[in-house]
């Protein structure tokens, strides 16, 4: 058998596999050795799937005919639960979803069913490094978040053992998703993820959390409604099922392509079909943290991505570009509004993928580059600020970014590291901005995007200025503290926080070594043009002097903070006499002697940008751009 | 311009730019204290300013303070550099836009209302003005087919000819940027500040000073952006940014404070307006 084949079992196979061992019950040490096991199985295959290179495997026929009977058997399991939850609309597009497979099935049956084929190329290699390297890392938080959350999680929270089943079977499906070609298959990881994040959002088992699940649930159907009709209608017009081939197709394959394209939204949450994804945060951080910021939501920008070529220059793909580059100013408006550290990057999440949509509309090697670029680093930062969050939550109880004063000064570690992380999403030089200045040259031909674009970017400087300054915020202690968290968090946290800063430090290298070559295999050198200068232009950006300005005075800040001494502080101006009172200097003598606190909350201009404000009338708008998606096909 | 070695050009550079900045903060107050009636301070008061205040003895309210004024110091002075050797406008952008942003920080990590409320305010002049800052790189690119600030020179065109609107946008931006009435909001050069010092209350001695040489190098940058308008000849363009600075000083003579939230519905609807027309002749 080939290694490549080898591989790709195991990187699909091996973590559901993993997975079932522990629906067998293992506790304590044994589950942890085989979470450990199942993390180093993933991340050493997918890094030798890596460096085996780009190849395409076909596989029997027989692999078809398996994704054709257990795709209604995925089916059927979301079918039961729309019977479960009582759900009419999850039942009513199970069902139909149910009804097409089989017609599907049983119709028109070809003579000789299709071989499957694999096809691993750079698009899919990035797709499961991500997925096996940051999963793989986020389910060993998992294990010493899982042991606290465990104690205080609510009595009606289902049993741990089922969490991890479906959290490292994941990782698997995930895989699976991003490297097959064939819509049956493809379909059927798809309704698996959905499953995975039904069950791990409903863990606690809450009011709250029941609702969101089913939230999550309902849309997602719809999302696999519309795949399994894409699937349907390519089967039945251009008699295929591979979707390499549907997209060469040409116009015939402009409606599947659609289905797809409205499919994937729905998975990655763009407006307005952003709610589920809100709802998910109320699951266990690693949850958020894997699912529904670094990996399943990018399942949606991956399919975007892959079908990207068959939709450029059409008006699918502008319009595509126009409705992600709305979520994009849209979802980051709406942060700015938020408190809640979760929700923020929920919608700082949403709001990325919407830029990596942007750019897939777009289409070009300028654009196609920003894309990756975005798709990667992302994917590192927001998984470490979900972590971080996580940890700061189970340590002061709240995940309000106005609670989060002093934080700096009681978990050290974990502060720093999520500096690190936010740093990485808005500082120049780093991978996100980078990814982001790439996409505005790349919308340079369209002005509506290009004013969306440059609209999103500068919403994105007030969230991340406001939580900054505020976990930033400290008085002066002589000492730090040494925070107290379990090594699998704490271990993981360095591990990741050292990879973000690695990957930033190292942006404009990688951007050369890697993300440029990628983009140009992808459109062959020879298509020159704007695009491929300005390619080039980003390659030519110096970044070294650029660090040797910046390194030497950072080293001059640094020294005058060696040389700095307690006698040098003073407590902060407050318009009457401070009261020194250790910890807190904040409180003063007002009128009458009267000790008070000043206290000051960070603006969030709710009656601009409150969630409700905005989503009235960005949800409609987004949904006419939908509506659009398939209007321009029928023109 | 005279070639130079490009590390002789930097230093060179490194040197002046603070100075330049700090004669023009000379010359604005000395303007200033004219159209008051009243003398004013010599033209080289800035200086004295700057080195009285490095030579006081450092306080500060906690240690994050210290890094972030370095920081905000740093990535000016990189802007500053990025611009004169015509390097990549919207990496340029980005590096401005994070000086800015370490100042916000600084403001905001210590526990003092007037400072904090200051930051915030800087943090919605920034959101208020950016967009059109990022669209007139963007017409730098439509006027002059790159993104690199050096394209000008190379073209021979200039900008202000096929960009005028947005050049009254810019100076808008401008207006923000050097802390002028109307938009002194985060803090202010005047005494009449509610916020007290606002942003930058709670630095004192050399720290101050490193956020006040800094502004010099904001000052020359500035000064220079309004040169790039009229970048092929030094002599119109040197007349343009002057023309540009006076005008400045007497704005902020002419005009009360303003709040943030007034800005910034401004800067989103009118000077973004004439931002997006000029850009959209291009697409015509």
């Amino acid at each position: 058998m080939e290694t490549n084949l080898l591989l790709i079992t195991l990187l699909v196979l091996g973590p559901i596999l993993f997975g079932v061992s522990m629906l067998t019950g293992l506790r304590g040490y044994a589950r942890s050795v085989m979470v450990v096991a199942s993390a180093l199985l993933v991340m050493v295959s997918a890094g030798l799937l890596a460096a085996s290179g780009v190849r395409e495997i076909t596989l029997p026929s027989l692999v078809t005919e398996v994704g054709s009977f257990l795709e209604p058997a995925m089916i059927l399991a979301m079918l039961a639960i729309g019977l479960r939850i009582r759900s009419w609309p999850v039942r009513l597009m199970a069902g139909v979803q149910l009804a097409l497979c089989l017609a599907g099935l049983f119709l028109h049956r070809a003579p000789h069913p299709e071989e499957t084929r694999l096809i691993i190329d750079h698009l899919s290699i990035i797709l499961v490094l991500i997925v096996s390297v940051i999963g793989g890392l986020i389910t060993l938080y998992a294990l010493g978040y899982m042991a606290s959350h465990e104690h205080h999680a609510p009595a009606t929270a289902a049993p741990t053992s089922r969490f991890f089943f479906f959290l490292v079977a994941f990782l698997g499906l995930m895989n699976g998703l991003v490297l097959v070609d064939n819509m049956k298959w493809l379909s059927l990881f798809w309704e698996g993820t959905t499953l995975c994040s039904f069950f791990l959002i409903g863990h606690d088992g809450t009011d709250d959390a029941k609702a969101s699940a089913r939230k999550a649930i309902t849309l997602n159907a719809l999302g696999g409604l519309a795949m399994s009709l894409a699937g349907f209608l390519a089967a039945w017009n251009i008699g295929s099922e591979s979707l390499s081939t549907v997209m060469g197709a040409g116009g015939i394959a402009l409606l599947p392509l659609a289905l797809l394209a409205l499919a994937a939204m729905i998975k990655s949450a763009q407006l307005p079909f952003q709610s589920w994804l809100l709802g998910a945060m109320v699951a266990p951080t690693p949850v958020s943290a894997l699912l529904h910021s670094s990996t399943m939501v990018k399942a949606g920008s991956y399919l975007i991505l892959r079908m990207a070529p068959a939709m450029a220059d059409s008006a699918l793909g502008t319009t595509v570009a126009v409705a992600g580059a709305f979520t994009f100013a849209a979802a980051s408006a709406l942060a700015i509004g938020q408190s809640n550290g979760k929700k923020v990057l929920a919608y700082s999440t949403i709001a990325n993928l919407g830029l990596i949509a942007t750019c897939a509309g777009i289409h070009t090697p300028i654009a196609f580059a920003a894309a990756l670029t975005i798709l990667i680093y992302h994917a590192l930062s927001k998984a470490l600020l979900f972590l971080c969050v996580g940890t700061i939550e189970q340590t002061i109880g709240s995940r309000h970014i106005e609670d989060m004063g002093g934080i700096l000064f009681k978990m050290p570690l974990t502060t720093n590291i999520a500096i690190i992380g936010m740093a990485s999403m808005m500082m120049p030089p780093f991978g996100m901005l980078i990814g982001k200045w790439m996409a505005i040259e790349s919308a340079v031909h369209q002005p509506l995007v290009l004013f969306l674009v440059i609209a999103g970017s500068a919403l994105t400087i007030f969230f991340w200025a406001k939580w900054l300054g505020r976990i930033t915020t400290a008085s002066y202690h002589d000492t730090y503290k040494i925070e107290t968290v379990s090594p699998w968090m704490s271990g993981v946290l360095v591990t990741m926080g050292a990879g973000v800063l690695v990957t930033c430090l190292s942006a404009m290298p990688l951007y050369h070594a890697i993300i440029k070559p990628i983009s140009l295999t992808v459109f062959g050198q020879v298509s020159a043009g704007e695009s491929l200068t300005l390619l080039d232009s980003v390659d030519q950006f110096l970044s070294w002097p650029l660090f040797v300005i910046l390194g030497a005075i950072v080293l001059a800040g640094i020294t005058s903070l060696l040389f700095f001494k307690h006698s040098q502080i003073r407590l902060p101006f407050l318009c009457g006499e401070n009261v020194p009172d250790g910890d807190f200097s904040f409180e003063f003598r007002s009128l009458a002697d009267k000790k008070d606190r000043a206290l000051l909350n960070s603006y969030y201009l709710s009656p601009i940008f409150g969630e409700s404000t905005i989503t009235a009338w960005c949800n409609p708008v987004a949904a006419l751009i939908i509506l659009t998606l398939f209007g321009v096909l029928f023109l | 311009m005279i070639p130079l070695n490009p590390a002789i050009e930097i230093a060179l550079l490194i040197v002046l730019a603070p100075l330049i900045g700090a004669l023009l903060a000379g010359m604005d107050r000395k303007l200033t204290a004219r159209a008051q009636g009243r003398i004013g301070p010599p033209i080289l008061q800035p200086f004295f300013d700057t080195v009285k205040l490095l030579r006081k003895s450092p306080i500060v309210v906690n240690r994050m303070q210290i890094m972030y004024a370095y920081l905000h110091l740093a990535f000016m002075i990189l802007a500053l550099v990025l611009l004169v050797r015509g390097q990549d406008s919207l990496m340029f952008l980005f590096i401005f836009a994070f000086s800015t942003l370490s100042l916000v920080l600084g403001g905001m990590c210590v526990r003092s209302p007037y400072s904090r409320i200051g930051s915030q305010r800087e943090i919605m002049l920034m959101v208020a003005y950016e967009p059109i800052l990022i669209l007139l790189m963007i017409g730098l690119y439509l006027a002059n087919g790159s993104f690199l600030l050096g394209a000008t020179l190379a073209t021979g065109k200039p900008l202000l000819l096929s960009l005028p609107l947005l050049f009254i946008a810019f100076l808008v931006v401008v207006a923000i940027k050097l802390q002028k009435s109307p938009f002194d909001i985060a803090t202010s050069h005047h005494a009449h500040q509610e916020l007290v010092k606002g942003l930058t209350i709670e630095y004192s001695g050399p720290y101050l000073a490193i956020l006040e040489i800094a502004h010099f190098y904001e000052t020359t940058l500035l000064f220079f952006l309004i040169m790039m308008f009229w970048v092929t000849n030094l002599w119109i363009a040197l007349a343009l940014a002057c023309a540009s600075f006076f005008l400045m000083t007497v704005v902020d003579n002419a005009f009360a404070r303003l709040t943030s939230i007034w800005t910034f519905r401004f800067m989103w609807t009118g000077a973004l307006l004439l931002a997006l027309t000029n850009i959209l002749w291009f697409y015509l």
